[in-house]
C-alpha cells in the first residue's frame, strides 16, 4: 500500500480572502437629495396651480353657459311635449272618426274624471304620449328613460 | 282601499305613521285623495261607500289610470282593425313617432 497522501494546503499557504465593503458610488448626498427634491417640487407646484387657475376659469365659463341654457331647453322640451299632444288628438279624432260612441278625449262617451271640470289638462300617461306612433318608439324611450 | 279607512284601535304609533303611505306628498293624485277623504269623513265609511262613489272612482283613475289605458288599447285596436281591413294603408298604419325628450 502506498503512502496516504493528505489534501493539504498549498506550500506558502492561501492568499488573503478581501472580505471588505464596497460601498456603492454616492453620487448626491442627503442634504442634495432633499435639496434637489424640494426644487422639484416647488416648480412643479407652481405650475400645477398656473393650470388649476385656468382650469377653474373654465369650469366657471361652462357652468355660467349650461344655466343660461337651461331655461331655453327646458322651454323647447315643453313646447315639443304640447304639439305632440295636440297633434295625437288631432289624430284620434281622424282615426276614431267612424267609431260609434267614440268622443275624443273620452273613453266611449264617458270622460276620464268625473269631478273635476271637463276642460282641465289631463297628465297623459307615456302610453298615451306614444299611442299612435309605432310600438319601437315607445319601447325606444323606454329603454332611453330606464338606462338613462 | 284598506289603506285609506282608519285603525281600529287609535294609537299614537297609528297617528305616527297613519300619513306615512298616501298620495299627499306632491303627487298628482292628492287632491283627488283629498276630496275622496273629506267625503268619507263627513258621511262615514259605509254610507260613504256609495255616496262617495264618483270621488272615490276618480281616486281610483288617478292611482291606476285604467281609463286612460284603455282609451289607448281601443285606439291601436281600432288602427290595427282599419289596417287589416284594408281602410289604412301600411305606409299610414303609424303616425309620425314621436320625438323621445319630449316627454
Amino acid at each position: 500500500m502506498a503512502a496516504p497522501t493528505q489534501d493539504l494546503p498549498p506550500k506558502g499557504g492561501y492568499e488573503a480572502i478581501n472580505f471588505k465593503r464596497i460601498p456603492a458610488r454616492t453620487l448626491f448626498s442627503g442634504g442634495q437629495m432633499f435639496a434637489g427634491f424640494s426644487l422639484m417640487t416647488a416648480v412643479a407646484g407652481y405650475l400645477y396651480f398656473r393650470t388649476y387657475k385656468k382650469i377653474r376659469i373654465e369650469e366657471v365659463e361652462m357652468r355660467s353657459a349650461t344655466l343660461a341654457l337651461e331655461p331655453l331647453l327646458l322651454a323647447e322640451r315643453d313646447r315639443e311635449f304640447l304639439k305632440q299632444l295636440r297633434k295625437n288628438r288631432e289624430e284620434e279624432e281622424k282615426l276614431m272618426a267612424g267609431v260609434e260612441g267614440w268622443e275624443v278625449g273620452k273613453h266611449y262617451g264617458e270622460p276620464i274624471y268625473k269631478t273635476v271640470p271637463s276642460d282641465r289638462f289631463i297628465d297623459p300617461t307615456v302610453q298615451e304620449y306614444y299611442a299612435h306612433g309605432p310600438t319601437s318608439s315607445f319601447t325606444r324611450h323606454s329603454l332611453f328613460s330606464l338606462w338613462s | 282601499m284598506a289603506a285609506h279607512f282608519a285603525p281600529t284601535f287609535r294609537t299614537p304609533m297609528t297617528d305616527l305613521t297613519g300619513g306615512i303611505m298616501t298620495h299627499q306628498s306632491f303627487t298628482k293624485c292628492a287632491d283627488f285623495e283629498m276630496r275622496a277623504m273629506e267625503c268619507l269623513e263627513a258621511y262615514g265609511v259605509h254610507v260613504g261607500r256609495s255616496k262617495c262613489q264618483d270621488y272615490l272612482d276618480d281616486l281610483r283613475e288617478c292611482m291606476f289610470q285604467t281609463k286612460q289605458l284603455a282609451r289607448v288599447n281601443a285606439m291601436r285596436q281600432e288602427r290595427h282593425r282599419q289596417w287589416i281591413m284594408g281602410e289604412r294603408s301600411s305606409e299610414n298604419h303609424y303616425a309620425p313617432a314621436a320625438r323621445i325628450d319630449g316627454y
